[in-house]
């Protein structure tokens, strides 16, 4: 054999031994020739419909079927080659940046498909639907105001991605395109005299526009959020305001609450009379820790629902209710004042009664329903200094227990004071 | 030769393994008889405070709107004396100063009262000179030197006075805080803050204008700690007032362990308030839902 040969030989080796690697790699099932997805459709007769519409996701156009399911086996459902949540980021990596300022929920959960079709839609995108409708789908409570709306903003009847990005913001909260007000001052020129007119002459050009007003569009006028505080409502921002001609414009006449209690001194008398204060009254941020001065959707303006606005701090109390199996319904509901006052307390745990009891008494018919003495003759066996009420055998907030007890009443609770029934 | 090296190496190990099993050692809690009553069997009623220095203890028994005083001797403590002041009808924190005094807040009126060992209001302490904005404190320390440190939330900053009142020094709290409920001041004049919110330790070094975090945040260690202690080895304390336990850390922070749980009996804890440890390592808990004082010797 001549060393011609020898190279010739060793050269169909390697051709042949990557053609072979080569197609065993786009086609690692070996399908027959030309069976590539029609193999598939052989018994997914129904399939043929869906390739009718017209936005199809590229793999399904191009009858790669396996490159999401496994036609013969799979730990997953519907034999997907990954896990659902996991398995659209194989090819559609850094749809969320690593240190993303927002990212929309269903993503970072890969929830892709309560937007979008894997296979095939109708719409753009492979969305399940088009337009504002697919977001109201979830954002119920935003799509109820947004009709029943008075004062429109234009933007959001033309589509939520108008403003915002489906998937995640790298740099703005909200999902929004731009920062606030950034994105708000791209269409509301500052610089016009009617800005200014609307604005009482304040340089609000880089104030937070949605302190005051609702993007989605109000029953009020300027689409102020719908509970504004009466200054705002009545245009009178020089109340708590320096006067706008004044440098510093935007500066309050007064810092934290001395400011609010130029309006409201009875109401801060009374909570500052009281023997325990909610300490974030009287810290730096004072009311505006949980009130926005200008405007809210939320009644008594405050910055959110009560369940968020007290999670903001009491993140465990709110953690630890949603785990447990029966809650009282007032902290589920995220009713917190229905027992506890907000600014202040003559009480532990700035409770809205003296006696325990008569504080579950105002909902519970206690004298009723249990004949377990309470009260202030009634020892509790396990502690010397206490006396039975509500809160020995039931947990305030809730617990894993039936009618929320500290303990199982069958086995556990009786005999945290009656040992001698103890099995 | 070789032999002499084989010793010292075997001697080494035997050290290192001492030390090393000493450091990863965890502190126990030995309980002790808790405090019920005053000097006249009268039942204590929400403390939330508690301070010892030397062989005094100070209760603050909040729910009776009076400050109770006690002598501790070792582990034993025997009632002595009861005050009770117009000006101090809810006090929510006490310590104790080398002549005896206390400096108690007032929940209802924000401001530290002074008070004689012998129960005399001796006035209100508060910052004199040229004091920037209002000055509300949440929570206050005496250091060895009988210097006060304000935990001042109005403000969102610690300040150092001298005994009488003058600003010594003024520390802004750290950026992104959560809200800090107590400070403690070690031996050497540090200071550490306690972010309830964040569940974080932040210290401030003696000499350093500001605050830096001690340790990992303790997210999944703690619930919602409300007072930080120290004992003289510079082991932290931390109260967890809704977790109902005390977490413990080492002087750099790191987590050492948990220790308490809920419940009613003595030894159990109910919404604890506060502690402090007396120089023979005698904790001291404000049980404030259990109505009493939970105490412990500390040990290793």
């Amino acid at each position: 054999m001549t060393l011609r040969t020898k190279t010739a030989l060793v050269l169909f080796a390697i051709v042949t031994t990557v053609a072979i690697s080569l197609s065993h790699a786009q086609d690692k099932f070996r399908l027959k020739p030309g069976a590539k997805g029609k193999v598939c459709l052989t018994c997914h007769e129904a399939f043929k419909e869906k390739l009718k519409l017209p936005f199809i996701h590229t793999p399904v156009k191009a009858g790669d079927c396996s490159d999401c399911h496994n036609p013969h086996t799979s730990s997953h459902g519907k034999l997907l080659s990954e896990n659902v949540s996991r398995i659209c980021f194989s090819c559609h990596e850094g749809i969320v940046p690593a240190k993303a300022r927002s990212a929309h929920k269903v993503v970072t959960e890969g929830n892709c498909v309560k937007c979008h079709d894997p296979h095939a839609a109708k719409n753009k995108n492979n969305l399940l639907q088009a337009g504002n409708e697919l977001c109201f789908g979830c954002h119920q409570r935003i799509a109820k105001e947004v009709a029943g709306n008075k004062f429109k903003h234009n933007p959001v009847e033309k589509g939520c991605l108008n403003c915002h990005t489906p998937h995640s913001s790298a740099k703005t909260a909200s999902l929004l395109k731009s920062d606030v007000p950034g994105i708000c001052v791209a269409c509301h020129k500052p610089d016009t005299p009617s800005f200014g007119k609307q604005h009482m002459g304040y340089p609000v050009a880089k104030s937070n526009c949605s302190s005051c007003h609702d993007p989605h569009g109000s029953g009020a006028r300027g689409i102020l959020w719908g509970k504004p505080h009466q200054p705002v409502a009545n245009k009178m921002c020089s109340t708590c305001h320096l006067d706008p001609s004044s440098p510093d414009a935007l500066k309050t006449r007064k810092a934290g609450i001395d400011l609010c209690r130029g309006c409201h001194n009875p109401k801060m008398n009374e909570i500052m009379g009281r023997k325990r204060v909610h300490w974030p009254v009287v810290d730096k941020m004072s009311c505006q820790n949980c009130h926005n001065p200008h405007a809210s959707r939320e009644n008594d303006l405050l910055k959110g629902p009560q369940l968020a606005l007290c999670g903001n701090c009491h993140q465990d109390t709110i953690e630890r209710l949603d785990k447990f199996a029966v809650k009282h319904k007032p902290a589920v509901e995220g009713n917190c004042t229905k027992c506890h006052m907000p600014h202040s307390s003559n009480n532990v745990s700035l409770l809205d009664n003296t006696n325990p009891i008569n504080l579950c008494g105002t909902c519970h018919d206690w004298q009723k329903h249990s004949s377990h003495p309470i009260g202030e003759k009634a020892a509790d066996k396990r502690n010397r200094n206490i006396t039975m009420d509500c809160s020995s055998c039931h947990a305030p907030h809730g617990s894993e227990h039936k009618r929320f007890t500290w303990y199982d009443v069958k086995m556990e609770l009786c005999v945290q004071c009656h040992e001698q029934y103890k099995r | 030769m070789r032999s002499g090296m084989k010793k010292i190496m075997i001697a080494s190990m035997i050290l290192a393994a001492a030390t090393g099993s000493q450091a990863a050692e965890p502190l126990k809690f030995r309980q002790m008889a808790p405090i019920y009553v005053d000097g006249k069997g009268a039942g204590i009623r929400q403390p939330e405070s508690v301070a010892c220095r030397g062989n005094a203890l100070v209760v603050a028994d909040t729910g009776n709107g009076r400050l109770l005083r006690y002598a501790i001797a070792g582990d034993a403590w025997t009632p002595s004396g009861e005050i009770v002041l117009p000006q101090l009808p809810s006090p929510i924190r006490v310590d104790l100063n080398s002549k005896g005094e206390i400096f108690a807040l007032d929940g209802s009126s924000r401001k530290i009262v002074r008070v004689a060992p012998t129960g005399e209001f001796l006035g209100y302490f508060a910052p004199t000179g040229d004091v920037q904005g209002t000055v509300v404190p949440r929570s206050l320390r005496v250091d060895r030197d009988d210097s006060v440190y304000l935990l001042d939330v109005s403000g969102a900053r610690v300040l150092v006075l001298d005994p009488s009142g003058k600003i010594l020094r003024e520390v802004p709290f750290p950026k992104g805080y959560g809200f800090f409920s107590d400070l403690a001041v070690d031996a050497g004049g540090n200071i550490l803050l306690l972010d309830s919110v964040r569940k974080k330790v932040f210290k401030v070094a003696k000499n350093s204008p500001e605050a830096a975090q001690l340790g990992e945040s303790l997210e999944e260690e703690a619930y919602f700690p409300t007072a930080i202690a120290m004992d003289k080895q510079g082991t932290i304390f931390l109260v967890d007032e809704n977790g109902n336990g005390i977490v413990i850390l080492g002087p750099d922070g790191s987590f050492r362990g948990r220790r308490m749980s809920m419940g009613w009996k003595d030894g159990f804890l109910r919404y604890p308030a506060q502690m402090c440890i007396s120089d023979n390592g005698t904790a001291f808990i404000a049980n404030r839902g259990n109505n009493r004082v939970e105490v412990f010797l500390i040990t290793e």
